[in-house]
């Protein structure tokens, strides 16, 4: 009887080092597929698509195991929430991670045209800004932290106002200059995927609370102006 | 990605005063003591064979640390670490504590089993560089794929091993990691000593360099090649034409300061840049610091025609660097003035006491809100001086990009002088190195609001709480 209490405890922290483990996966898929893109490494481009499937089969991993303890424990209250939770986390994780794989695989592409320089910058700071998101809310997950979270959660719209900003500027660049059209519609979705895996972030630290406090975070965030809405 | 090389031809060897090799071995002997002194306490191993082991790979990788060449100096070392084993534990523990260097003993027992790895000891630079008590579980310090890998290669095929770590966040350092293996603990545990070395400087440098010869050959460029086609007219057809002449000179001049100040504003950037991760120790009361700027930007404002609002009630003390603090209000209080222009009015305002959240609270609701430097860990209460202008504000798709390098709003009248666009890059990296944030408030047509917040000292947040 012991034996199978101390192999429980022990189920549940496995899941969650697993899930960890994704995490700085995909922490590393992100940050490298922009370094990859603003420094034109191709090299660095071609071996994040190739991780990838690193974190697809992680990922499958978790959920058996997850399904697993459910079927096999029946896990309540708390440890129901972290299992669910590392679940739900995990699938975040690895759209994070297809995400950074369709960077590179542009990037690759514009390896090949002109440089734009300054808006390269402006998605790299943008990019930095992102994976600061995945980063904390990371850290937030392995330390328990709710302030984090929820610090994580009330700036979602700073990746937002990045994200506009951007937009505009790629809309001059394309009217000043028609040749710029194809690689300006490539940064375009860079920045979208950017953006999307901000919006993970923001998931994740709904999950990081709801693991904490069996709620869900709900007042209304402000969002971004009706530009969005139409992409 | 290729593995640094040991030592590093990029490095530059520190020069300290003492002769390197002799302290690099004081360095090795103490930490060997300090891992076979924690044996000693029991924590690690009870075997003493496991515990001279233990301490020789510490010292072999504090020999790594310094930069020397292994091999050379672990046998000389061999024989001079078995006498200091008579040293009282407590105070081998408290050396390994101090060591300026993150170091870690890791144990793992089965490699499928990631939640086993465990942190055995970790002493006080490595506690605050991953945020952990002094026993953990891995992977609660680090997740970096990496680091992890070579830690695992450690444990579990005894190979020694070196990786690159980048810790992220906004103070983002970047450490040399050395894994290596040590002898097994009690019922076969495996053991590994983890060892990080700051790469900071280095890389900074290095990066520094390219940056500012990249910035000041590209901006330098304009201003020259105009300065270049005015001697020309000069030398032809305005060569007999004094009115033109006069104002060609004048036109020059001002390109000349104008490349001047570039190149000062430049370098002053690059400065910064490199100590951005050197923490000020001084004292500073921001009230002070504000009154002085405020005095001394005076005589510009009444010649251009701008009235102050002052609200700065101090003490507020923090930790910073006096000349830094002024810069940084000079250049926002400078913008203040510059755009509001003629008949316009700048409120500068000191606020104690405030939580991260408080201090960049949106004031005006019809304003956007951006901000462009938020402190890794803003668990604290801050002193936060707000510089709000009535001039035209700045539109909401601008702000992300006002701190970068030679950015300029376009179309905006900014008085006869022109800025060089990087007074707002040095106030954000003088506000990383003070641990503080740096926020914007601007609606298009009413003014805009900067926000600085520096942490406040202990003494003055419990004071501020209470
Ligand atoms: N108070 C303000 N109101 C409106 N626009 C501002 C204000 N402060 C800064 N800006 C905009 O941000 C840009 C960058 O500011 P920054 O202080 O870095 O450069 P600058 O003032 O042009 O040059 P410098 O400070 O080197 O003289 C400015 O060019 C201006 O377009
Ligand atoms: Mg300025």
């Amino acid at each position: 009887m012991e034996h199978t209490v101390k192999a429980y405890g022990e189920e549940l922290k496995n899941l969650t080092a697993d899930v960890v483990r994704l995490g700085g996966l995909a922490e590393a898929q992100v940050a490298d597929s922009i370094v990859s893109f603003a420094r034109r490494d191709l090299n660095l481009a071609q071996s994040v698509i190739e991780r990838d499937d690193k974190l697809d089969s992680l990922e499958a991993e978790i959920e058996r195991k997850a399904i697993r303890l459910i079927a096999l424990r029946q896990p309540v209250a708390q440890d129901l929430r972290h299992t669910v939770a590392a679940m739900k986390f995990a699938m975040q994780l690895e759209r994070c991670g297809d995400l950074a794989k369709n960077i590179c695989k542009r990037s690759l592409i514009l390896a090949e045209a002109e440089p734009l320089s300054p808006l390269t910058r402006s998605i790299e700071r943008m990019g930095n800004l992102v994976t600061g998101r995945l980063k904390d809310v990371l850290d937030a997950y392995t330390s328990h932290n709710l302030d984090r979270a929820v610090a994580v959660w009330a700036r979602d719209d700073e990746v937002d106002e990045h994200y506009n900003s951007l937009f505009r500027e790629l809309l001059t660049y394309m009217m000043a200059d028609p040749r710029t059209i194809n690689s300006c519609a490539h940064l375009l979705f860079i920045a979208k995927n950017l953006e999307r895996i901000g919006d993970h972030a923001t998931n994740l630290a709904e999950i990081v609370y709801f693991e904490i406090t069996g709620e869900e975070l709900m007042s209304e965030r402000p969002k971004g102006d009706a530009l969005q809405r139409i992409l | 990605m290729p593995l640094l090389q040991s030592p590093s031809p990029m490095a530059p060897e520190p020069s300290r005063g003492a002769s390197p090799r002799a302290w690099i071995l004081v360095l090795a002997l103490v930490l060997g003591l300090a891992v076979l002194a924690l044996t000693v306490a029991g924590r690690l191993a009870s075997e003493p064979a496991g515990a001279a082991l233990l301490s020789l790979g510490a010292i072999s990788a504090v020999v790594w640390l310094s930069g020397a060449p292994a091999r050379r100096l672990a046998a000389s070392v061999t024989v001079e670490a078995a006498p200091v084993v008579g040293l009282p534990a407590a105070a081998l523990m408290e050396v390994a504590e101090g060591l300026p260097d993150p170091v870690m003993v890791i144990s793992g027992y089965d490699p499928g089993d990631f939640a086993g790895r465990q942190v055995l000891f970790a002493n006080l630079a490595a506690r605050e560089l991953f945020r952990i008590p002094a026993e953990a579980m891995l992977l609660t310090a680090v997740r970096n794929p990496e680091v992890l890998e070579v830690v695992d290669e450690a444990l579990f095929a005894g190979i020694e091993g070196q990786t690159f770590y980048e810790a992220g966040g906004v103070q983002d350092r970047y450490w040399n990691v050395l894994a290596k293996p040590l002898a097994a603990g009690p019922e076969g545990h495996k053991r590994a000593l983890l060892v990080l070395r700051d790469q900071t400087d280095a890389r900074r440098n290095e990066r520094m360099r390219a940056d500012f010869l990249a910035n000041a050959s590209h901006e330098l460029r304009t201003p020259l090649a105009s300065l270049a086609g005015f001697i020309d007219t000069l030398r032809g057809h305005a060569k007999d034409d004094p009115k033109a002449r006069d104002r060609f000179l004048e036109i020059m001049a001002a390109q000349a300061w104008r490349m001047a100040r570039l190149i000062e504003d430049l370098m002053s950037l690059s400065r910064i840049e490199l100590n951005e991760h050197i923490r000020p120790s001084d004292t500073v009361d921001l009230s002070v610091a504000v009154s002085d700027v405020v005095d001394a930007l005076g005589p510009q404002a009444q010649g251009a025609g701008v009235a102050f609002d002052v609200h700065c009630a101090g003490p507020a003390a923090v930790t910073g660097d006096r000349d830094q603090i002024v810069q940084v209000a000079q250049n926002l209080i400078d913008n203040g003035v510059k755009y509001a222009g003629r008949g316009g009015r700048v409120r500068i305002q000191l606020i104690c006491g405030l939580t991260a959240a408080e201090a960049v609270a949106l004031h005006n609701p019809n304003g956007a809100r951006l901000s462009l430097l938020t402190p890794d860990h803003a668990d604290q209460l801050y002193a936060a001086i707000r510089v709000t202008d009535s001039g035209p504000g700045i539109k909401r798709d601008h702000l992300p990009r006002l701190t970068e390098r030679f950015y300029r709003v376009e179309g905006q009248k900014s008085g006869e002088r022109l800025g060089t666009g990087l007074g707002l890059a040095i106030v954000k990296h003088i506000m990383n190195r003070h641990h503080g944030g740096l926020a914007v408030e601007s609606e298009e047509g009413a003014g805009a609001t900067f926000v600085v917040y520096f942490p406040l000292t202990l003494a003055v947040a419990n004071a501020a709480a209470s």
